[in-house]
């Protein structure tokens, strides 16, 4: 029996699923009761017949913009300027950031990562798996968004197509991993829980500020270029589907992260 | 002979800082070794580059005959590490933790967990995070031993153990080495090592102060000696221990008629006795050599009679 654990596969990932599928539960459950909240009301505060509509007109456009609120009467627009680009935006960017600074940075300070390194197994076999491991639980998350949103566009007579809905879950969950790889690669390069940390959370804040200033003006509009914000929501997924260039640049830089953090992290004393 | 451990030049620097500095070591297949050394000596240093968790700066190592750099995880699994400062957290049980360990080093017998847990009085079914210290330490202990790895590298392996668990461990090294084993074990006191390491080595900042069977260091050690003699002046007792070799740190004070005395002595207790013989002894006492005060001798330099100070 104990023999046969040794060649079990992907020891790492186990353990990481393992010690982290309660706190991936209750993210669930979070994600269910802001999705229940928010597009619960869409009837109430969208829709083409609530007053929302001109509350939102009367507003200054800059800060309209700034917020991502677009077209609130349709349940498509609602669901993305309420749900996507904002709370779902800052829900699965914390996700990230604290998945990501667990996987490495924090293992590290805390001291515990010394001696699984000193045990069969590579440095990129760690990082692999325990990306892996944190992409598994993102793919949990997605699946109950989806299932959430299929709900909603019932109960809330949101109009969602199905395949938007897969599209901009795409797009959320990019944004999270994006935020994550950024997180391991300075835990990879650092062994720092707080470099980690604020790693992880610049990407995601410079990527929402890029993208706010970006849409003030034609002027500005050179930081959507490089706002991964942009690149997954420019394209409005939940109206028109999937965008493949954008989830493609999101996506790629998430796992560019990734191969750089493991370059060095192969490279550098472990504790020291 | 064959060496489990070749250090050769081995330096490791941190920033302009020697963490380690020209390390010379050969430890043989199948011998205990200690290393000695204060905090901040290189013990820790030299064990985490044998596991490759960092580099060397200059020089090479080998670890059962492979650079650790190039053995990889393979040369792991058939070493067991314990780190000094061992942290283990989670909400996994003892037995859960070490199954995973399990499945990341060498193949490991059956029931072997169960057979230490009970030799080390572990608790296995508990979440490690409720675990004392001494029994995280022993959780430690057991996923370096359960694998019967070929090279057992322990930092301070008894550090937070009570008495009876340091002799459990004690038992297992010896199997260990019976069983083929190489056994690399540091300590800050030469006292937790003395009883089973063949060989020590010193180290001080960095640099291997002396390597040494403890036998040999035992006969270098000083004795603390005081007598009380009468019928005699100080100035005669001065004289008459003056012909003494390996004395040190002498000092003579009158208590009424007699002179009470006491010094430090490296060597044969033999030209004492005698010396002492040519008067009146009301008292005396020779105690065992003192490892300890030798070793901390030898943390700062190599002591000599003449200049050797406690704790310097």
């Amino acid at each position: 029996m104990a023999t046969a654990s040794y060649s079990r596969r992907l020891p790492l990932l186990r353990l990481s699923l393992r010690e982290s599928w309660i706190a991936t539960i209750v993210w669930g459950m979070a994600t269910s009761a802001a999705m229940t909240l928010y597009l619960g009301l869409y009837q109430s505060l969208g829709g083409s017949s609530s007053g929302f509509k001109e509350l939102i007109a009367s507003l200054p456009t800059e800060l309209v913009a700034t917020l991502g609120i677009t077209d609130i009467s349709t349940g498509s627009g609602y669901a993305q300027s309420y749900f996507f680009g904002l709370l779902g935006f800052v829900l699965y960017s914390i996700i990230g950031v604290s998945w990501g600074t667990a996987a490495l940075g924090a293992d590290e300070e805390r001291g515990t990562l010394e001696l699984t390194l000193a045990h069969g197994v590579s440095r990129t076999q760690l990082l692999s798996e325990r990306a892996v491991s944190l992409a598994v639980r993102l793919l949990f998350l997605g699946v109950v968004i989806v299932v959430m949103l299929l709900i909603l566009n019932q109960s809330s007579q949101l109009e969602l197509e199905v395949g938007n809905m897969v599209a901009v879950t795409c797009a959320l969950l990019g944004l999270s991993f994006l935020a994550a790889s950024t997180a391991i690669l300075f835990g990879a390069c650092t062994g720092r829980r707080s470099l980690s940390l604020i790693g992880g959370s610049g990407v995601v804040v410079l990527g929402y500020v890029f993208h706010a200033v970006g849409a003030q003006s034609d002027s500005l509009s050179f930081l959507n270029v490089i706002s991964p914000y942009t690149w997954a929501y420019e394209n409005a997924p939940l109206t028109n589907g999937f965008d493949l260039g954008g989830l493609a640049l999101v996506y790629s830089l998430g796992l560019v992260f990734l191969v750089v953090g493991g370059i060095v992290f192969n490279r550098r004393d472990i504790g020291s | 002979m064959s060496y489990a451990i070749e250090t050769s030049g081995l330096t490791k620097k941190f920033g302009s800082n020697y963490a380690l500095s020209d390390v010379d070591l050969a430890i043989p297949t199948g011998s205990i070794f200690g290393l000695i050394g204060s905090n901040g000596a290189g013990k820790t240093t030299i064990m985490r580059i044998l596991l490759d968790v960092m580099r060397q700066t200059a020089g090479t190592v080998k670890a059962l005959g492979v650079n650790p750099r190039d053995g990889g995880p393979e040369l792991r699994r058939r070493i067991g590490f314990l780190p000094g400062e061992l942290i283990l957290d989670g909400r996994c049980t003892g037995r859960y933790l070490l199954n995973h360990y399990a499945s990341i080093s060498g193949p490991m017998a059956p029931g072997r967990i169960d057979e230490l847990a009970e030799r080390l009085d572990v608790e296995l079914d508990r979440p490690i995070r409720k675990l004392s210290k001494g029994n995280k330490q022993k959780l430690g202990l057991v996923q370096a031993f359960m694998h019967r790895p070929e090279l057992l590298v322990l930092d301070e392996p008894t550090s937070g153990l009570d008495p009876i668990v340091q002799i459990a461990f004690q038992q297992l090294t010896l199997e260990a080495q019976d069983n083929g084993q190489t056994i690399l074990l540091s300590s800050h006191v030469l006292s937790e090592v003395e009883d089973i390491a063949d060989d020590v080595a010193v180290l001080r900042r960095g640099e291997v102060a002396t390597v040494s069977t403890v036998a040999a260091l035992r006969a270098q050690a000083l004795r603390r000696v005081s007598a009380t003699v009468s019928g005699a002046g100080i100035d005669e007792v001065e004289r008459m221990l003056s012909s003494v070799s390996g004395l040190s740190e002498q000092e003579l004070r009158s208590e009424g008629e007699a002179v009470a005395l006491t010094a430090r002595l490296g060597g044969s207790p033999d030209a004492f006795v005698k010396a002492l013989a040519a008067v009146k002894v009301l008292d005396v006492s020779i105690e065992a050599p003192n490892l300890e005060d030798a070793v901390l001798g030898l943390y700062d330099e190599m002591p000599t009679r003449s200049s050797y100070k406690k704790g310097d």
